[in-house]
């Protein structure tokens, strides 16, 4: 009777559970104030710029064991066309069984444990419009089966459509000045070449550690130059990345380590173009196999000075065995040194202020993140970016780039 | 009379017993008896109603639910912590592998970027999600994770209860000791005071409204802790215990983090 019973409250659970549909919203306004008026493009007078997002998410559990995740994204910006831009982040339908996990649609993925840049991950095209750190990716079609052994897991990834980045346009400021023209493809599939990628992942006690390898078309671009339409051209190369994570915690350190090997990406500077097109003929630096690494620790003191305060340091290095004149936005030799400040209040304040060095060209550029609840349901960002590239330097166009940046979240 | 006289023996007995004992060794019987009542509870569920008050008054409240996997044999409890609100924190959930005699594995889930992060037990000190309680007191309380000495009989609301000293064995622990009040019928923990490293009275919890699920397994409907130092409390409300709801340990692994709804 029991038995009986127990078993219908479970059924009307189930019932109602699998007709309840989830929804959470977030709306964003974000504020850019920029300092000066910029180098790059002098014609650019954007001082100040206003922009909105909506993300939903939308979470049903179809069956036992079953649900679908939607989650489409919009973005409008006053002046850079190139930003505003829709996205579906993830339309994903996910079965848990006993022996095994199965996602098919589209979805996102993170891999890695480094703070300063995110070198490993690679399943999911980064929004580059979006930021300027490329933590925002692009909703990215796949199948995966995730298997959870004693021995560890394993996620194998067929990934059948690619992405193209996203690049801010003419009229944003942080851009090249010049647009971009639609990507090339070194595979004659172009997009629809089928990418595949696995990744073994575990822990034993304090050590984590994860190998990863990916073959297909790269999500970092080549970029070269299309004299016909004079625009930048991103150059989408097939390449081969076999990628390592380590973390290992010790008392209040973090020791971390991510570093890839990749075959297949031009070699390239910006003086020489890696990749030209004259409308007839594409030209295309020869690929080189390379390495990069980021190194590093983060080192948390809990409860600093008798508050409830947390302080982390974060030391990280960047190396990448590629000439430092691949683009100006590559790290090939830098170190990140930042703070973290983990208030532990009720509107959960966090702020982290950093110094990215290059020590080779002397450039600096520093930054300031930092987010507060400011209301049941909404939370303030603030981040602050000064730039202060040498002379010398590739990044000198980018002097006069500095900007604070102001968002509101508003959660419905 | 046949009552009487046995309740008075095992009276007799267990007095008996009290004079042979040092107090640590009659503290550790109180907190393994406290254990035993509560094995076998296999697995439960709970949603949970966190208010944060600050010196004010004013209240912030926060909704959560908790999954646990009795541990077994030399294994600990497992535990899972998923999110609901503050709302920009939807998703984020927090597992915890208990470790009767090493420190305790703890991975946090953040939804936002899809990432699990590994948190130091160092940093078990620290206060969980901006509540007076730290990562340490919300753990699962395993009888190794403390040594201990019994002080004396004390009443406290009513109840007849065990005074006894806990000392955290982990270094990293933000308490040089506990003072707990177990009453004897139940051997529940009424009230805890904590003891920070300077050795002065930091806070005290208090469970009250103690039930009794599936005729066995006490837990308390709220447990309030306030901090004598800054006068500021959490408040916790639980609601809707389940237990023997038949979770394995498949939902208390990382991967089982990111799904975490």
């Amino acid at each position: 009777m029991r038995c009986l019973s127990s078993f219908s409250v479970f059924m009307l659970a189930s019932a109602f559970s699998y007709s309840d549909v989830n929804i959470t919203s977030q709306l964003d306004y974000e504020g850019t104030g920029y300092v000066e008026n910029s180098k790059i493009d002098e014609s650019n007078s954007t001082s100040f710029n206003h922009s909105l997002s909506f993300n939903t998410e939308i979470y049903s559990e179809i069956a036992d064991g079953q649900s679908v995740t939607f989650k489409p994204f919009f973005r409008w910006d006053e002046n850079d066309d190139e930003r505003t831009h829709g996205d579906i982040r993830e339309l994903i339908w996910h079965k848990v069984a006993d022996t095994y996990e199965l996602k098919a649609g589209i979805g996102k993925v993170f891999w890695g444990v480094t703070e300063s840049q995110h070198l490993v991950d690679i399943i999911n095209q980064t929004d580059g419009v979006e930021s300027l750190d490329g933590e925002q990716k692009l909703g990215q079609p796949m199948v995966q089966l995730l298997l959870e052994r004693d021995w560890g897991n394993l996620d194998l990834f067929v990934l059948p459509f690619h992405r193209e980045r996203t690049f801010v346009g003419k009229e944003g400021r942080l851009g090249a000045g010049l647009d971009y023209a639609d990507g090339i493809y070194e595979s004659s599939e172009e997009e629809r070449h089928i990418d595949v990628a696995a990744r073994f992942y575990t822990y034993i006690d304090e050590f984590e550690y994860a190998v990863s390898l990916f073959h297909g078309t790269s999500r970092e671009a080549a970029v070269g130059f299309d004299l016909i339409q004079n625009k930048l051209l991103p150059y989408y190369p097939e390449i081969t990345q076999l990628g390592v994570e380590m973390q290992y915690l010790a008392e209040g350190w973090a020791w971390k380590f991510e570093g890839i090997v990749r075959d297949g990406m031009p070699e390239s500077s910006l003086n020489g173009f890696p990749v030209v097109f004259d409308g007839i003929n594409l030209s295309v630096a020869e690929s080189d196999e390379y390495f990069a690494t980021t190194a590093g620790f983060e080192y948390t003191q809990v409860g600093i000075w008798d508050t409830r305060i947390d302080l982390g340091w974060v030391v990280e290095h960047i190396y990448d065995s590629r000439s430092s004149d691949v683009s100006p936005t590559t790290f090939d030799n830098e170190v990140l040194l930042a703070t973290r400040w983990a208030a532990n209040d009720a509107e959960s304040s966090i702020l982290l202020a950093g110094v990215l060095l290059d020590e080779k060209e002397g450039d600096y550029s520093l930054s300031v993140e930092g987010s507060t609840r400011v209301l049941q349901n909404m939370t303030m960002a603030i981040e602050a970016r000064i730039f202060s590239p040498n002379e010398d330097s590739q990044l000198w166009a980018f002097r006069d780039e500095d900007f604070i940046k102001l968002t509101f979240s508003y959660y419905l | 009379m046949l009552k009487t006289i046995f309740v008075s023996s095992v009276l007799a007995v267990s007095c008996a017993m009290s004079f042979a004992q040092t107090p640590e060794q009659k503290g550790l019987d109180i907190a393994v008896e406290s254990d035993k009542r509560d094995q076998g509870f296999d697995d439960s569920m709970v949603s949970l109603r966190m208010v944060l008050i600050d010196s004010k008054g004013t209240e912030s409240p926060r909704k959560l639910r908790i999954k646990a996997l009795e541990g077994e044999g030399e294994e600990g409890d497992k535990s899972l912590m998923i999110f609901d609100t503050p709302i920009d924190q939807k998703g984020v959930a927090m597992l915890t592998y208990t470790h009767k005699t090493k420190a305790d594995d703890q991975w946090l889930y953040l939804p936002a970027l899809k990432r699990v992060k590994k948190i130091s037990s160092k940093n078990k000190s620290g206060p969980f999600v901006g509540s007076e309680f730290a990562f340490e007191d919300i753990s699962a309380q395993e009888v190794e994770k403390y040594k201990y000495k019994y002080l004396r009989d004390e009443t406290y609301d009513g109840k007849d209860c065990f005074v006894v000293e806990r000392y955290p064995t982990d270094r990293y622990s933000g308490y040089t000791k506990q003072v707990a009040w177990i009453d004897k019928e139940g051997y529940r923990p009424l009230k805890i005071d904590f003891y920070d490293r300077k050795d002065s009275l930091l806070k005290t919890l208090e469970n009250k409204e103690y039930k009794k699920y599936l005729d066995k397994y006490w837990r308390p409907n709220i447990s309030f802790m306030r901090n004598h130092q800054t006068g500021k409390a959490t408040r916790l409300e639980y609601k809707d215990y389940e237990f023997k709801v038949g979770l394995n340990n498949k939902e208390f692994t990382k991967n089982s983090l990111k799904r975490a709804k």
